[in-house]
């Protein structure tokens, strides 16, 4: 009559696949900054830790906690807190302590470095289902290589400490560079050593707001990204996400995932979007409710036009990891090819054959 | 009996679950689903219930006869009981 749900990952995906059947916003995300501490080259989002005017275009607490009352009374049981960097907002526990009240499960995403032992205390009090910290390296020469910040490797090491001494649900994750990538078996061991879960991904997106970014210097070539996906038991969540795609394929739909259909997010100054690399349809949910913020983002979603031909009817679609989102980042429509997706597609299809 | 206010009913895309509230999350880090029978029963806990109003409810609720509802009930509250979402 019970059943008691430990490991939410495949039961919360089934849940959500029902959920998007029946159009529930069942998971959201709030980006509650896009300003960040870290100076990641390849980052989609970041804006400088102290940039004013994007200080003062962000969302206030109590503005967050409206969406989140609107949001939970519309069906979201799932929320994620990310950035930017959320602990730089000192109001973050203002945020925070309310929605742990609220029947959500919250999970947090964190660079780590801005964590200190009363911020870990408070977390420890009321934890959210779990953080999730990015690593960008095993030593301070390669980790800072990748955030730019003279003395962050310290800093996170000793915020991830103490979470770990306080028993706080914590996952490592890394986002793997050219510059990094030769840690990745350093970076495990940590996790190992830590006792935490730790995952890897090595996508790296353009900027959705068209700024300028160095993605293009910090992406591993195809073959690179295809023999750590072969050889690389961190890489099975890449590998899943490809799985899924081909069990769910149906070429005319583009939106592929649960974005529009179970998930949405909303952005530092409160533009509800399909997802936090597809800045669109920039609903208004606190002008316009939440209900009405939703059926737009739904709209949007299953009026977007398929995929071009060229992708439809591509021999390496089952191969291929483009997904509407992508298009609109590297070539400004919803609906083309993305050359560098198009090369990991063709190398898997070199290494593993025709698909069956 | 009655319940624990530290988990709240939620459903996901017609799933019933139990989320843990705040400091609860330290010690259960996990959703618990429901059956409709447990749905039922953990509503009526609201309020403090004894064993037979509990069985008689879900007997008329379900249209089943009144010792099968007992028997659910009895599973339903052992479950529950086990895991701390019962008021002590």
């Amino acid at each position: 009559m019970t059943e008691t749900l430990t490991e939410y990952g495949a039961l919360v995906r089934q849940m959500l696949r029902l959920a998007a059947r029946e159009g529930q916003p069942a998971h959201g995300a709030f980006e509650l900054t896009g300003r960040c501490n870290l100076s990641c080259r390849m980052c989609y989002i970041r804006h400088a830790a102290g940039d004013l005017k994007k200080s003062a275009e962000e969302l206030s607490a109590s503005a967050w906690l409206d969406l989140a009352r609107q949001a939970a009374d519309n069906g979201m049981v799932f929320l994620l807190l990310t950035g930017g960097e959320v602990f730089l907002r000192p109001d973050f526990f203002e945020i925070y302590e309310p929605l742990t009240r609220m029947g959500l499960v919250l999970s947090l995403f964190t660079n780590g470095t801005l964590m200190t032992e009363e911020i870990a205390d408070r977390l420890a009090q009321a934890p959210p289902s779990t953080i999730e910290i990015t690593l960008y390296g095993a030593t301070a020469a390669t980790y800072e290589t990748v955030s730019g910040i003279p003395g962050s490797f310290a800093a996170c090491c000793a915020g991830i400490e103490a979470l770990v001494a306080r028993g706080v649900p914590l996952g490592l994750k890394t986002t793997i560079t050219r510059h990094n990538v030769l840690d990745l078996e350093a970076m495990r061991q940590m996790a190992r050593n830590w006792g935490v879960p730790f995952s890897a991904g090595w996508l790296l997106s353009r900027r959705p707001d068209g700024a300028s970014s160095h993605v293009e210097d910090c992406r591993l070539s195809a073959a690179e990204c295809v023999d750590l996906e072969a050889n690389d038991r961190a890489s099975a969540h890449e590998r899943t996400e490809m799985s899924l795609r081909e069990s769910a394929a149906d070429k005319d739909n583009n939106f592929q995932c649960h974005a529009g259909k179970a998930a949405f997010v909303i952005s530092p100054e409160g533009a509800m979007n399909v997802c936090l690399v597809l800045s669109q349809p920039a609903a208004r949910p606190l002008e316009n409710g939440f209900a009405e913020a939703w059926k737009q983002v739904r709209r949007y979603v299953d009026s977007a036009p398929p995929a071009v031909s060229e992708c439809r009817t591509c021999d390496l679609l089952a191969y291929c990891g483009r997904c509407p989102a992508w298009s609109m980042m590297e070539s400004g429509t919803l609906t083309e090819p993305v050359p560098y997706l198009c090369e990991i597609a063709r190398a898997r299809k070199e290494r593993y054959g025709n698909p069956a | 009996m009655k319940r624990n206010d530290d988990f709240v009913l939620k459903n996901v895309g017609g799933q019933d679950i139990l989320v843990p509230l705040a400091a609860k999350v330290r010690e259960m880090n996990c959703l618990i689903s429901l059956n409709a029978t447990g749905r039922c029963v953990w509503q009526l806990l609201a309020e403090d219930q004894s064993m037979e109003d509990l069985a008689a409810a879900v007997a008329e609720r379900f249209d089943v006869d009144k010792e099968r509802a007992r028997a659910d009930v009895l599973i339903f509250l052992d479950d529950i009981g086990r895991i701390g979402l019962l008021e002590p």
